[in-house]
This record gives C-alpha cells, sequence and structure tokens, in this order.
C-alpha cells in the first residue's frame, strides 16, 4: 500500500519532542509542519491541507483541547491526535474518541503514534465496501464470513473473524492493541495484561501456522501488523 | 434561642391556665347569680309580689353565709325586702355594704324590672372569686419562680457538660496535631450525641490512619517495584557504557530497556487509573449494561488464555443480569478476576463466571478450583501492590485486585471472598437499584 506524501501539523512546546516527531514523521512518508506553541499552532492549524494535526493537550497560554475546539468552530474538521500526559485521567481527551478524534499518553511509543495517525489520514479516504478482502493467499469473505488460506477453509470463532478482519482491514499498517481492543471489543482502555497477544496469538495460529509465509506480526511493544511478503 | 422560646412557652401556658381559671370562676358566679334570679322569677311569677317577697326571705335565710344579695324595690327604688338595706347608687362598680357586716366587698349583679315598674337585684360576692385568684396567682407565681430555677441548673449543667465535651474533643485535637494520628477521644458511654459524635470522628480518624498507612506502604512499594527496573535499566547502560558497541549486544540491551520502562510505564497508569476511580469522578459514564453480556465477552477474550493453560473456561446463570454502571470498568474488574483466576488455578482445572439476579442485588462471581489462598489472608489482598509470597515470581504488579476493589466500591457494591473448596471465588454484589452517589446523596 502507498501512500501519497501527505502534510501533518505537529503543535508541541518541547522542542526536543517536537524535533524526534518531526523526524520520525518525514521517514515515515509524512510531510511535518511544526509549531512551538499554541497560537501559532491554531494559525496553521486554520489552513485545510492538514491530513492530521499532533497537538499536545499542555501547551503555555493557549490549551490544546482549546485550539481544537476553536478550529472546530470555525469549520475546520481535520482529524487530530491529542498527546496527554494525564490520558485516561483526563476526561476531556477521553471525549476526543467518541468525538471520531483521538488521544495517547505521554510516554509512547513512536510506533504507536504512527499507527494512530496513520489510521486517522486513511479515515478520510479509505472506505470501501468490499465483499472480499485478499492479502497474500488470504481470503476473507465478509458475506460468508468465511476464511481460506490458500484455499483451504479456516475455522475462526466470530470474534476471531471479527479480529482478523480489522487487521487485514489496516493491511500494511500497524494496528495498537488499544485500537483493536477499541474496534472489536468495544472497549476503550489499555489493559495492563498480555490479553490481546495471547488472543491474537490463537488467530495467528489458525491462520499462520504450517504455511508458506506469516501474515500476521506482531510489533514488539505496539500491537499487530497484516502484511503478506512482498 | 432556645431559652427564650422555653420562657415564652411557659409564660404563655401559666397565662391561659390563670385565664382560663379565672374566667371559669367568674362565669360560675354568673350562673349562680342567674339560677337564683330564674327561681325568684317563677316565685313572682307563680304567686306575684307576695311569693316573690317569701322567696327572697327564704332564699336569704338559705343561703345566710353564701355572700347571695337580693333586693327587691319599688318604682321609686326604696326597697321592700331583701338584706341589702339601700338601693345602691353606683351599680357599675359593685361596691356594696356586705349584709349584716357592714363592711364594703365586691358584688357581681343582675338588675331585672319586674312588669309593675318594681325592680329586681339579685347579687353574689365575689370574695370566693377573688381569694381563688389569689391563690392561682401565688401557686403560678411559684411554679414560675420553680421552673426559672430549674431551667437555670439544666443549663449551667448542660453547658458544663457541652463545654466539657467540647474541650475533650479540643484536647484530642491538639493532642492529634502534636503528637501524630494516634489519639482518640474518649467516650462516656452513656450513647448520647455527644458519644455519637465522638464515635463519628474516632472512625474518622480510623479511616484517615488506614489510608495514610496504606498510602505509606504503596508508596514503599511503588519505591520497590519501580526501582527494580530502574535498577536494572542503570545498571544495564552503565555497563554498556564501559564496553565496545557491539550491534547485537547493543539491539539487546535497547530493547529490554524498553521492556522494563513500558513495565514502569504500566506501574504507573494502573496507579493513576485507580486513584481516578476512587476518586469517583466516573460516575457520568453509567448507563444501563447486562452484566450477563460482559461476563461472555470477558470470558471469549480470555477463553484463548485459558486454552494455553489449560483451564476450562465457562460461563453459568442467568441470561440477562442488569445494572446501572459502566461498562468498562466493570469489564475491566472481571477481567482482572478471570486472569487472576487462570493464573492462579491448577493446570486442567476449572474457571467459572456466574451472574446471577439476586433479590436486591445483582451477582457476579468468579470461581476457580486451584489452591486457593488462605483464608486470614482474605483482608489482605485488594490492597495496592500485595500480593502472596509465592505469587512474587509471577507476572503482574500486584494492583489488580486493588483496581477491582476501586471499581466496586465505585458501583457500590460489595466484594467477598469463599473458599470455593478447593480454589477461591470472588464475589462482587452490585445493588440492583444501583445509581450514582449524587443522585443518593
Amino acid at each position: 500500500m502507498t501512500e501519497n506524501r501527505r502534510r501533518i501539523l505537529i503543535v508541541e512546546d518541547d522542542r526536543e519532542t517536537a524535533e524526534q516527531l518531526v523526524e520520525f514523521a518525514e521517514a515515515n512518508g509524512y510531510e511535518a509542519d511544526l509549531a512551538l506553541n499554541g497560537e501559532e499552532g491554531f494559525e496553521r492549524g486554520r489552513s485545510p491541507d492538514y491530513a492530521v494535526m499532533v497537538i499536545d493537550r499542555m501547551l503555555p497560554s493557549i490549551d490544546g483541547i482549546t485550539i481544537i475546539r476553536r478550529l472546530r468552530e470555525i469549520g475546520i474538521v481535520t482529524p487530530t491526535l491529542i498527546i496527554s500526559a494525564l490520558g485516561e485521567v483526563d476526561d476531556k481527551v477521553r471525549g476526543l474518541r467518541a468525538g471520531g478524534d483521538d488521544y495517547l499518553v505521554k510516554p509512547f511509543a513512536f510506533a504507536e503514534l504512527l499507527a494512530r495517525v496513520d489510521a486517522l489520514a486513511r479515515r478520510s479516504t479509505a472506505v470501501v465496501k468490499d465483499m472480499v478482502l485478499r492479502v497474500g493467499d488470504l481470503t476473507l469473505d465478509l458475506v460468508s464470513r468465511s476464511v481460506t488460506r490458500a484455499g483451504r477453509e479456516i475455522e475462526l470463532l466470530p470474534r476471531e473473524f471479527q479480529v482478523l478482519e480489522y487487521l487485514v482491514r489496516n493491511e500494511g499498517h500497524v494496528v495498537p492493541r488499544a485500537m483493536l481492543l477499541q474496534h472489536v471489543w468495544d472497549l476503550h482502555f489499555d489493559p495492563t495484561t498480555n490479553i490481546i497477544d495471547v488472543y491474537v496469538g490463537r488467530v495467528r495460529r489458525k491462520v499462520d501456522s504450517s504455511r508458506d509465509y506469516p501474515l500476521i506480526h506482531t510489533v514488539r511493544g505496539v500491537g499487530f501488523c497484516v502484511r503478506a511478503p512482498s | 434561642m432556645a431559652i427564650a422560646g422555653f420562657g415564652a412557652i411557659v409564660l404563655s401556658l401559666l397565662g391561659y391556665i390563670y385565664w382560663s381559671t379565672t374566667s371559669y370562676v367568674a362565669s360560675r358566679t354568673d350562673r349562680v347569680i342567674a339560677a337564683e334570679q330564674s327561681l325568684l322569677q317563677a316565685a313572682y311569677d307563680r304567686g306575684g309580689r307576695g311569693a316573690l317577697v317569701a322567696a327572697i326571705k327564704a332564699r336569704i335565710a338559705e343561703r345566710a353565709v353564701d355572700g347571695g344579695l337580693y333586693l327587691l324595690a319599688d318604682q321609686n327604688f326604696k326597697p321592700i325586702a331583701g338584706n341589702l338595706a339601700d338601693w345602691p347608687r353606683d351599680l357599675s362598680s359593685g361596691n356594696f355594704d356586705a349584709p349584716g357586716t357592714g363592711r364594703r366587698s365586691s358584688y357581681r349583679v343582675l338588675v331585672r324590672t319586674l312588669p309593675d315598674q318594681w325592680r329586681l337585684l339579685v347579687g353574689q360576692s365575689t370574695e370566693d372569686l377573688e381569694s381563688f385568684t389569689r391563690a392561682i396567682d401565688a401557686a403560678l407565681a411559684f411554679t414560675l419562680l420553680l421552673i426559672a430555677m430549674l431551667a437555670g441548673v439544666v443549663s449551667i449543667l448542660v453547658t458544663r457538660r457541652t463545654v466539657g465535651r467540647i474541650e475533650s474533643i479540643n484536647a484530642t485535637s491538639r493532642a492529634i496535631m502534636e503528637r501524630g494520628l494516634a489519639a482518640r477521644i474518649r467516650l462516656r458511654g452513656v450513647n448520647d450525641e455527644w458519644d455519637e459524635l465522638a464515635k463519628n470522628l474516632n472512625s474518622m480518624l480510623d479511616r484517615i490512619e488506614a489510608l495514610m498507612r496504606e498510602v505509606r506502604e504503596v508508596t514503599d512499594n511503588v519505591a520497590h517495584d519501580l526501582r527494580t527496573p530502574l535498577a536494572r535499566i542503570r545498571g544495564r547502560l552503565e555497563k554498556a557504557s564501559g564496553t565496545p558497541r557491539k550491534a547485537e549486544s547493543d539491539q539487546k540491551l535497547v530493547d529490554d530497556t524498553i521492556g522494563d520502562l513500558d513495565g514502569v510505564l504500566r506501574i504507573f497508569s494502573s496507579l493513576m487509573r485507580i486513584s481516578q476511580i476512587e476518586s469517583a469522578a466516573r460516575t457520568e459514564g453509567f448507563a444501563i449494561v447486562d452484566l450477563a453480556t460482559i461476563a461472555r465477552d470477558v470470558v471469549e477474550l480470555f477463553d484463548a488464555a485459558a486454552e494455553q493453560k489449560p483451564i476450562t473456561l465457562s460461563v453459568a446463570g442467568d441470561p440477562c443480569v442488569v445494572v446501572t454502571g459502566d461498562r468498562d470498568l466493570l469489564f475491566d474488574a472481571v477481567a482482572n478476576l478471570v486472569d487472576n483466576a487462570i493464573k492462579y488455578g491448577k493446570k486442567n482445572g476449572m474457571v467459572t463466571v456466574t451472574v446471577r439476579a439476586l433479590e436486591h442485588e445483582a451477582l457476579i462471581a468468579v470461581a476457580d478450583d486451584g489452591p486457593g489462598i488462605p483464608s486470614d489472608e482474605f483482608a489482605h489482598i485488594f490492597r495496592r501492590f500485595y500480593r502472596l509470597e509465592r505469587s512474587r515470581c509471577t507476572a503482574g504488579n500486584g494492583l489488580g485486585l486493588s483496581l477491582v476493589a476501586a471499581v466496586a466500591h465505585l458501583h457500590r457494591a460489595r466484594i467477598d471472598l469463599k473458599d470455593n473448596q478447593p480454589g477461591l471465588a470472588f464475589r462482587l454484589l452490585i445493588p440492583s437499584g444501583n445509581t450514582t452517589p449524587e443522585d443518593r446523596a
């Protein structure tokens, strides 16, 4: 899956973090603009060119949440990822997921940040109503809810099918554990146990064992990724 | 304020007693006069003047000492018969010479003009009434004095007692400020409001002391649980800084360090999550939820983990049990219990999640048939970072059950532990009419 170079806006007051973010975004196919304070962030954020905005919750002078609210008031609907040091404790931030935006708790893995930015960037474009999903020799029939690999049927429980479907829909992108939990189980917290890994592990055994190549990959510390060898 | 109110009530009560007794006695006098009058009137109607004069004489003879006053006079007020020498000049004053004594006394009188313009006067001395009133006055004054004295004594006693109790609370407060939380207010053992207050303050102090002890323990444990991985990281980096770079070992070093830091961050987020739930700021997320659905979802999520052990994980009980609560938190709590049950249950054992609607509460229980825990450890396991000695080597940070306890508290649920013989059963009892704390207050 190839992505056009997309512009994102990063609003972060800590210079070192900001530069790390820009570097990482640019290394992963984004063109990143940086704003080091709230006012600048708001001014730049008025541009409709950005695919995604990444905004720190705690900024001197204007708060991250306020920037989003003010941008929404003037009709800017750019999907936004808020970075918060408070995270789940912060109800305002929690509310973001309900509004279609997203949040990430500081400190975070860059891979997870990228996964979430990717997901927000994709949201506006790729909503294709496929009936059949394919990755490598794996086929998911969304109508009959059946899975085959190299023509041979794989038995999956309904929830396992949903997990695989979500991973396949995000083919080539890392899906963080919390996102999987959110989309498949509708749970909005980060589990402290490795339960998701165990669950995906079982799906992987059914899908990948004794096959030519694995499709479901674990991304250490972040989540999972479905990828066929190129 | 209360004393003024009490005084006003006492005064008005005494006033009422005075008024009602005197007016009763006065009206009794008037009734006597009216009866005499109608008796004489009847004699006149029967036999004219002669009968009337005879009747007057008879009444005077009969009521010699009663203070009755009779006088029949002709149209020129000349006395004809009776025990009053002259027709009184000033009838309104009611003061006449007492018959036979020459002493002036007060009377109530009634005058009637007969059909032939003669006048009949009937009166009654009010001396009885006056002496009665005087007696009542004296009694009431005495009562008032007695009540005032009693009230004075009682209020002095109450004030002294109040001041004494306040002083004992003050002394305890000072002791706590000076020497720490150990002091308690002494109870009198009389079960009055003061003892009640002292008891409540004491149990508040107990709670604060327990919380402080818990915070201290948590701090110690946090220090331990965070220091261990941080010390590992530090040692690893220190060792690496003294050795030449090697791609392979460097990669392992970096990966291990990230892994340890993730562990530290997980502890942090668990602690924040628990303290947030404990501050009960999340009741706005309450909605109608089905515990049975939650149980099925949890079991489904942990199915793979149970399979790995292997343990048979199943749901039992009612198919739909509705409570008001936060789905995420209830899910998290049940997930923690199931996670524990699988972790500490025995291989090839059973873990069962039971959901049942009871009369006033909803039950969700997680039971295993593993080794269980000694019953004397029951009270401790909900404490933060508490881990049985033998489980120190198992993965986990000892915060799971604290989270369960916090979620239970938020839902006003009771948690209990039962020996499942063998194994352990955690039971969460959520009130069916569960409402948010704001609604209840």
